[in-house]
Formats: structure tokens, C-alpha cells, sequence
């Protein structure tokens, strides 16, 4: 349901902003001139040289289109990455169910550090199996598990200096982060929903691996991201005529 | 010649609400992309995280940099249609030319079978003729020797230059239709705009007969038209390009007149003169005023009534009768206009659209939709031509244009090439008189804002014709002006030494706007001699000349005065349409612009004129007519009566009139006659603008022929036109024809 009224107002809005963004005479004049070219196409279909030239025409005008989607495209779309980032940091995945094994992985920066790697747990997350330790990726796996819903900070320390993790138990719609990350801002406004690790810390990155949520659609799984999709889409139509602009 | 001009009203029709015309809408589909499903969850995957997350982030990150068209994937409607509908464009675009490609070589194996090489005996590979409605030979002359018309003039060096005889009556219908079939009128049905009713002595429009669909659902207050528009073209014969298309030859025909409703053929064509406007009518324009006023127009316009208050003036665009309810009116688009006094212009706002607009300015074309309810919408297009702010407020209506994007109607052949024109250059005019003669006559509209609106629908006119020339490289090309005739109609008075509607504008301040037409129309030949070859052969014709139109006559009250017309209770005058006509007592009437009828027993409703002593009363008529005097000049008024037994022969000759009048030069029907109206003058002043006219004696308004290669014959008819083509083309002639074609000149030395 959620995802319903958010593909519908995000539809809107994206309409909105395309339409006060864009050209809309310039865009409607490319268009209508697509389809001219096309209908020429089909008018003098019995003279070779009208429909290759009107095909070259098609060609120039998509350009010419795209050309005059660019602007709107780029004010559309920067909002709308960003916000599709942070909503899928609550619709793409769930919390890890209670009592359901999951792996947290530390990779350090180097293998000197993987042997003084140690966790701290808090009392409602226990450790299932002993950690494992994977040399060729400075990396060290440990099997967890959660025995009541929440969010907890599990603590890995190296040495004097100590790295934190938010782990999300439950089954409710909750902000997850699947990695905290140390520097790499791009990769941290994208894939993670925490701080920085601290700079100069021997963990590089602590990371979870929620179960991706799943929506179901006449018994087919599905990413929340395609139905959104879909339905902006749809949306998007509706308010485009209904609102009479041009994308 | 327009129907204005003559002061009739066309018939109004159905109106044209229907939802056939099926316009290609734009189309809008769903996405093309395939969804690449993210993993299932697993629990110990080392990847786990760079699955899902990287996924989306890069893909987003790719897609506003790089690709655009996997963007829209992720912002949904607010980007991704315009790709999506672009990358769909190409698509269309590719499954047609593949289409076209893989199928070309058998289509041309079957068009050679079946047609045996159409240019196989074709002295030339295209032929392009343009259509200068009422160019006139002497004043081309005249222009060409004054070296104001280099192109023509080229044409006339090493083409053909030569007077163009014309039809009787030489009103544009008619010979256009004569030109295009190549066949007498009497064979292609056409005499004038108007045709009589016998059953009450009523005009209807001659071209076509719109006639709503027959059944209707009554369903509460409405009655829901069910089935079609029945369109029916009255113009018999076959237009030569038909012929051409048989052969395998392709043609563009652009407005020529009498092409509505559009007939099938190989080829496209865009209807031209007789195609209505959105009332039915052939053209209604509106004046909406706060000036409170209870004049009304004499005809061609409607007076509607402005409200302001609070600054807000409020009126509408009147449009077709409502066709779902009966007696319920005509529907409107109301619209709201804020005049801003200080800076002389005014913002309009109607629908959706918002324009502003200075005083003396014209609007774009503006699309407006008449809503009858349950989805029946009629599709038009108008401009607004802002006139005062101050102190009335006063907004100028073209005729509501059928909309040629979404046509209601059908106006082109194929339906679509109406609204290809419409999708590459934007809406443009579609009714068949599109230059409102009749706002600038009842001076709704002054010289400038005519011109203005004339020549925006040259320039379209040109667009198309270019854009004809570029996708008909072989083939035939025809497009048809009216600028020539309409211009020539409103401004003649500026040409003659002593026009009675000029005599208030000293000569030598008297603009040179047809000197200026025929010039602007030298340059277009120039422009279309420059994109054509030797292969090619242009031809530049004119349906008839021009001559002043000075002093009217009003041939009804010449036969009330000489006893062959009667008035009921001894009146003096009749109103319009022989409202006081005691048709018990008539033998002879007169209604268009060169017609005359017996009142004829067994044809006419209340015909009195023995089919025996017919031929005997036309001869007295003939004879008394001919040669009538105007009483104030001495001047022969009347040059030529012709019985038109003696002039058509074919099928439809029934249908003609029973003599028709051949005025002299600076004669022609008063404004009263041509409505049927008996007055007691018979000749008078003609103070209208429209101060020009070819309604006369046929002999004296030849039009003109321009060829770029030189054709052998001395008198050169338009009914020649059509076989001389075909048999350029190298097709044998239908034997119906009347004409007869020009052979070419043997090259010069030769």
C-alpha cells in the first residue's frame, strides 16, 4: 500500500517538476514533428527515398528530443535518485527475523589486523557459530542472531580503537543499512544509511546482509522498486494528461 | 470568387460532432524494459551486499550521466516517457523502413506487372502546376513588363506564357472543377457555389451535402446520434489525378477547390475550397464586444455580447449546434479577457491556453473543444484578433477551422495527411474560404489585419507546397493559392482610377497591395524554379482573371421591372430569398451570381412556365438582356446572355441554370440579387471592399497559363489542362474528356 501512494505522489511530482522544468512548446513542437516523420513514413511508403530521408529525420528529431528531455531529466531525476536511495533503505529490505541466523562481516584494511579483531555483543544478539576468518579478503564472519526486536549496535574492536554497527531485529518496516563504510562518500550516500567509520580505523567496513523484501504480487515476489516503477508510470500518465504536459 | 462575396449564406449542416474522423493520437506505451530480478536472499553470500545496493546505486548513478533512457526506469513518469516515447519513435521507424526495405522490391515487380513502368512513356518525370486563383493575364502582363516579376517573366521567355480560357461561369468552383475532371460542366455538375432547391426556391451549397447520421437514442434530455456523418460529394467526374494513381503514378494535390469530401486515390490531398467550418457554415467569424449594439451582419458574422465586471470581460466562441438535444442551442467556450488599458494589450485565457496579446495582434492558432456531453466533443481551431482595450473591449473570432490535428471531419486523403501537416507545421487554416472577406467588408477587420491573416495562411500554404515538392520527386504536384483571389476581391479598389468604395483615398495615397501580391507570388515561383529540374515540368495557371466590380445589378429587379418576376399585394421590393415573390405570377428568377431560372412547370415547385414555351421565353430574355445599359454611364451593363443549352452538354445539365449572364467589365451582380432579394434599383454603387470580381462575361476574365516548357497552342482552355497532363505522362485519354491537351513546342532550332 505503501508503495502504491508513493508511486502515485512521486508520479505527480516528477510530472510537476518535468513540467516547469522543461520546454514544454519546444518539446511538444519535437514530438509532434516525430510523428509527422513517422506518418510520412507510412503517407509515401512506395517512395524509397521519402522514407529513408524521413527515417533520417526520426533520427535527427529523437536527438533533438532528447536534447530538450536533458534539462527537466537532470532536475528530475538528482531529487528523485536520492530519494528512491533513502526509500530503499526502509522498502528493500526487512529487518533480520528473531532467532533467524545472519552473517555480520568486518573487513579490515589489512591482515595484520584480522587477528585482533574482537565483538562485543549486546545481550538480545548471540553468537551461533565461531568466527570465521577469511585471510584472503581481510575479512572475518560472524554468525549472529537476534532474540528480540529492535535496534542494536554490536562493537568490534581492534586493538584500542572500536568500530559500531546498527543491527535492525524484527519484523517491522525499519531503516536498515546494510554496511557502514570508512570514507568513500559516494558509495556511503548510496549503499549505507550510517556515519562514516573513523578515519584511520583498521575496520574498513562492517556490513549485514538483511533478506531483501519482497512484495507479492499474484504469488510473484517482487522488488518494491519494479512495482514502483510500474505504478509511477502509470500515475505519471494519468497526471500528465490530466495536468496537459508534455514529457 | 467566394461565397461571401456573393453575400449567400451556405447551408447549415450537421454539425460535425462526431468521433469518426479518428485522428492518430498520440500513442503511449508501456516499458520496454525487461525487469532483471533481484536475487533471492541467501544466507551466506559474500556478495550479498554489492547485489542489491550497487545495483541500484550504480544503475542510478549510470543513468543521469550516461544513460538517460535507463534513468526514467528509476524516475518514473517525470522522465523517462519523453525517452521512452523517443526510443519507441525509432523503433516505429525502423519496423516501417524495414517494411518498406524488405517489401520494395516486390511492390515495385508488382507495380510493374500490374501498371507496366508508369513513366515508361512520360515526357517528363514530374509535373508541378500551382493554382493562383484569379491571377489575371493583363495585370501579369503589365507587372512582368514593368520588370516586377523576374520569374514569371523567365517562365514567359522560355516557356509558355498565354491567356488561359476559363469556364462559364467563370466562378472558381466550377472551373477548378473543370479543370481537375477535364470535362465541360455539364458533366462535373458544378454552375456556381449554390445550387437551387426546385421545392421551395432555397439555396444549398453545390460542392457537398452533409447530412447527420439518421438514427438517434433518446435517453432522458438527450438524443444520441447513432451511425455516421453521411458526407456526399455533389462534384461528378473523375479528377485527373485518379487517373495518374491508376497508372502508378503518384500525386500531392493541395487545396484544390472542390476536393471535399476527400476521394480515395493513390495519393494524398488536402481539401480546399467548399470544406466548412465547425458550424457547417462556410465561415462564420464573431465579434465579441462590450460596445452594446443591436446591428447585426448582413452575413459571414455574429455579433456576441461581452460582460465585464471587476476588470474581467467574459463572452465565448459560438460552435455547432448541440447535436445531442434538440432546440438546446448552439455550443460555446467561454473564455475571459483582462484588458490592461495602460499597455494596450489584453490577456486571454480560454481552456487551457493563456495568450497575451497587443492590440491589432493576432493569437496563434488556439484549439478549442466543444463539449456536448457523454465524450461527443467537436475538435476546432481559432485565432483571436485583439481590436480595442479602450474603451470597449472588442476581440475579433476567425470561423471556427476544424481542427486538422484531430479532424471531425474528413479534410485530407488519408485521413492522416491532414494531421501530418498539422504534426510538422501546427495547425493552420482548413475551411475552404479561409480569408474572411466578408469581417474586412463589414469592417469587423481593417486592410492591415485582412492582409495579416491572408497571408499567415500563404505562408502555410507555401510550407506545404514545399514540403509536397520534396516528398513527390516523381509524380504530380498540385497546390492551389487563393491569396491572388482574395486579395484582388478586397483591394481592387485601390487599383481602379475611380472605384465608388475608394473615392475617400486620394491616388496617391493609395497602397500597392495587389502589385505587392503578384510580386510575393513571383517570388514563390522563383523559390519552386529553383528546386526543380528539366525534368520537371511547372505550369502556373489561374482559374480566371480580374476585373473591377464598381456597379452592381440587380438582375431580379430588371425582371420584375420587364414583367417576368411578380411581387405578392403589388409590392415594390422582396426581401432576401423571394420572400415576397408570388411565384403563381413569375416566370423568370435569378438567385447566385450568373444563374438565371424559368419558373418551370413540372421542374419547380410552383412552376408556371410551360416546358413547350421555354425555349421561346429564354430567347426573349436573351434578347432583351443582352446589351443592357447602365442609364447613369451609358455603359453596357450586360455583355453576354447565354442559354445554357447551347453551351453544356453531359448528364447533369438538368441541374443548370437556364441562361446565365455574362456582365460587363466593372458589372456584376448586386450584392441583394445574389440572395434573392427584388429591389427597386437595378443599378446602384458597390461601396463594399470587396471591389474586385470575375462573376461577368467569361470572355473578359480569362485566367493565365505559365509553363517552363513551351506548348504548342494558341488557345489554350482550362478544360485542356487535365488531358494534357495525362497525356504528358504518356496515358491514353478517358473519352469523355472535353479538352483537349497541348502538344509541346518542337525545341528551338529544331
Amino acid at each position: 500500500m505503501i508503495v502504491v501512494v508513493l508511486s502515485i505522489v512521486i508520479g505527480l511530482m516528477m510530472v510537476v517538476l518535468f513540467g516547469y522544468t522543461s520546454d514544454q512548446k519546444a518539446i511538444g513542437i519535437a514530438k509532434d514533428q516525430l510523428k509527422a516523420h513517422l506518418l510520412a513514413v507510412r503517407l509515401f511508403r512506395d517512395q524509397l527515398p521519402v522514407v529513408m530521408g524521413s527515417y533520417g529525420k526520426i533520427l535527427r528529431g529523437t536527438g533533438r528530443y532528447l536534447k530538450l528531455a536533458f534539462k527537466p531529466l537532470l532536475y528530475v531525476i538528482i531529487p528523485i535518485t536520492f530519494l528512491i536511495v533513502q526509500l530503499d533503505r526502509y522498502l528493500g529490505a526487512t529487518p533480520i527475523p528473531m532467532n533467524i541466523p545472519f552473517l555480520l562481516t568486518a573487513q579490515t584494511t589489512g591482515p595484520d589486523a584480522l587477528n585482533n579483531l574482537s565483538i562485543e555483543l549486546p545481550p538480545e544478539i548471540t553468537m551461533t557459530a565461531p568466527a570465521v576468518h577469511v585471510a584472503a579478503d581481510n575479512e572475518v564472519v560472524w554468525r549472529l542472531a537476534g532474540a528480540q526486536s529492535g535496534r542494536y549496535e554490536i562493537k568490534i574492536n581492534s586493538g584500542r580503537q572500536s568500530a559500531t554497527k546498527v543491527i535492525c531485529i524484527g519484523d517491522n518496516l525499519a531503516r536498515t543499512s546494510p554496511v557502514r563504510l570508512q570514507d568513500q562518500f559516494w558509495s556511503r550516500m548510496f549503499y549505507s544509511a550510517e556515519p562514516a567509520l573513523p578515519a584511520g580505523s583498521p575496520v574498513k567496513s562492517i556490513a549485514v546482509n538483511y533478506p531483501e523484501r519482497e512484495i507479492d504480487i499474484a504469488g510473484y515476489g517482487m522488488n518494491w522498486i519494479w512495482l514502483f516503477f510500474i505504478l509511477s508510470m502509470i500515475a505519471g500518465f494519468i497526471f500528465k494528461e490530466l495536468l496537459g504536459i508534455k514529457i | 470568387m467566394n461565397i461571401y462575396g456573393a453575400g449567400i449564406p451556405a447551408r447549415r449542416f450537421e454539425p460535425s460532432i462526431t468521433m469518426f474522423g479518428a485522428g492518430i493520437r498520440a500513442r503511449r506505451f508501456g516499458s520496454p524494459i525487461r525487469a532483471e530480478h533481484f536475487s533471492t536472499w541467501r544466507v551466506l553470500s559474500k556478495n550479498r551486499i554489492a547485489s542489491r545496493n550497487p545495483r541500484i546505486a550504480s544503475a542510478l548513478l549510470i543513468a543521469f550521466i550516461l544513460l538517460p533512457s535507463l534513468a526514467h526506469a528509476y524516475a518514473g513518469p517525470g522522465a523517462g516517457f519523453a525517452v521512452l516515447s523517443s526510443f519507441w519513435a525509432i523503433f516505429v521507424a525502423f519496423l516501417y523502413s524495414f517494411y518498406a526495405l524488405a517489401t520494395w522490391p516486390f511492390r515495385q515487380l508488382f507495380r510493374f506487372l500490374r501498371r507496366r513502368n508508369a513513366y515508361g512513356k512520360a515526357k517528363f518525370k514530374r509535373a508541378v502546376i500551382l493554382g493562383f486563383d484569379g491571377m489575371d493575364p493583363d495585370l501579369a502582363e503589365r507587372f512582368m513588363n514593368e520588370g516586377r516579376l523576374p520569374n514569371l517573366a523567365k517562365l514567359r521567355e522560355r516557356g509558355t506564357f498565354s491567356k488561359l480560357r476559363t469556364t462559364f461561369p467563370a466562378i472558381s468552383p466550377v472551373a477548378w472543377s473543370t479543370f481537375m475532371t477535364g470535362v465541360n460542366p455539364g458533366k462535373h455538375n458544378i454552375y456556381d457555389f449554390l445550387a437551387r432547391d426546385t421545392s421551395n426556391y432555397l439555396p444549398f451549397l453545390s460542392s457537398a451535402e452533409i447530412k447527420g447520421p439518421k438514427r438517434h437514442i433518446k435517453i432522458g434530455k438527450y438524443s444520441i446520434p447513432f451511425g455516421k456523418t453521411e458526407i456526399k460529394a455533389m462534384r461528378k467526374g473523375t479528377p485527373f489525378w485518379h487517373w495518374l494513381g491508376k497508372a502508378g503514378i503518384f500525386s500531392s494535390v493541395i487545396r484544390v477547390p472542390v476536393t471535399f469530401p476527400p476521394e480515395k486515390f493513390p495519393g494524398v490531398l488536402l481539401s480546399g475550397m467548399c470544406v466548412p467550418d465547425l458550424k457547417g457554415s462556410q465561415g462564420t467569424f464573431c465579434l465579441c464586444t462590450t460596445r452594446s449594439s443591436n446591428d447585426k451582419f448582413r452575413e459571414g458574422g455574429v455579433r456576441v455580447p461581452m460582460q465585464r465586471e471587476n476588470g474581467v470581460c467574459r463572452s465565448y466562441v459560438p460552435g455547432p449546434e448541440n447535436p445531442l438535444a434538440e432546440g438546446a442551442g448552439e455550443l460555446r467556450v467561454d473564455f475571459e479577457i483582462r484588458p490592461e488599458t495602460n499597455s494596450q494589450q489584453a490577456r486571454i485565457a480560454i481552456g487551457s491556453e493563456k495568450i497575451t496579446l497587443k492590440v491589432g495582434e493576432y493569437s496563434e492558432w488556439i484549439p478549442v473543444e466543444f463539449k456536448a456531453g457523454l465524450g461527443f466533443n467537436a475538435h476546432g481551431i481559432c485565432r483571436f484578433y485583439l481590436k480595442s482595450v479602450d474603451p470597449e473591449v472588442e476581440v475579433y473570432v476567425t470561423p471556427v477551422n476544424i481542427d486538422p490535428g484531430h479532424p471531425d471531419l474528413p479534410i485530407s486523403h488519408p485521413v492522416t495527411y491532414s494531421i501530418y501537416l498539422a504534426k510538422l507545421y501546427g495547425p493552420y487554416a482548413t475551411l475552404g474560404l479561409a480569408e474572411d472577406t466578408w469581417a474586412l467588408n463589414e469592417h469587423v477587420l481593417d486592410d492591415d489585419a485582412f492582409l495579416a491573416q491572408a497571408y499567415g495562411n500563404h505562408e502555410d500554404r507555401e510550407r506545404m507546397l514545399f514540403d509536397a515538392l520534396e516528398k513527390t520527386k516523381q509524380g504530380l504536384c498540385t497546390c492551389v493559392f487563393d491569396t491572388t483571389d482574395r486579395v484582388q476581391h478586397m483591394f481592387w479598389r485601390y487599383l481602379d482610377n475611380d472605384h465608388p468604395a475608394a473615392r475617400d483615398v486620394p491616388r496617391d495615397e493609395r497602397p500597392q497591395i495587389i502589385q505587392d501580391l503578384y510580386q510575393r507570388m513571383d517570388r514563390l515561383i522563383g523559390r519552386v524554379m529553383s528546386q526543380i529540374d528539366e525534368n520537371t515540368l511547372l505550369m502556373v495557371i489561374s482559374d480566371h482573371g480580374f476585373k473591377s466590380f464598381s456597379r452592381c445589378v440587380n438582375l431580379n429587379a430588371w425582371l420584375h421591372q420587364n414583367g417576368y418576376l411578380a411581387l405578392k399585394d403589388n409590392k415594390s421590393e422582396s426581401g432576401d430569398w423571394f420572400e415576397d415573390v408570388d411565384w403563381s405570377r413569375t416566370r423568370a428568377y435569378t438567385m447566385g451570381l450568373n444563374g438565371l431560372y424559368l419558373n418551370l412547370k413540372g421542374r419547380e415547385k410552383q412552376g408556371i412556365v410551360d416546358p413547350s414555351e421555354a425555349e421561346a421565353l429564354k430567347l426573349e430574355i436573351q434578347k432583351k438582356l443582352n446589351s443592357l445599359v447602365d442609364p447613369s454611364s451609358g455603359a453596357v451593363g450586360i455583355t453576354g446572355v447565354f442559354i445554357t443549352g447551347n453551351v453544356y452538354r453531359g448528364p447533369y445539365t438538368e441541374n443548370a441554370p437556364d441562361i446565365l449572364v455574362g456582365y460587363g467589365a466593372g458589372y456584376r451582380a448586386s450584392w441583394d440579387s445574389v440572395l434573392g432579394k427584388v429591389t427597386s434599383q437595378i443599378f446602384e454603387d458597390n461601396l463594399k471592399a470587396w471591389s474586385g470580381d470575375h462573376c461577368i462575361d467569361p470572355r473578359l476574365v480569362p485566367g493565365v497559363l505559365f509553363s517552363s516548357h513551351k506548348f504548342a497552342e494558341e488557345k489554350p482552355a482550362i478544360v485542356d489542362v487535365a488531358p494534357t497532363i495525362l497525356q504528358l505522362f504518356g496515358l491514353s485519354l478517358p473519352s469523355h474528356f472535353d479538352g483537349k491537351p497541348w502538344p509541346l513546342a518542337a525545341p528551338a532550332g529544331s
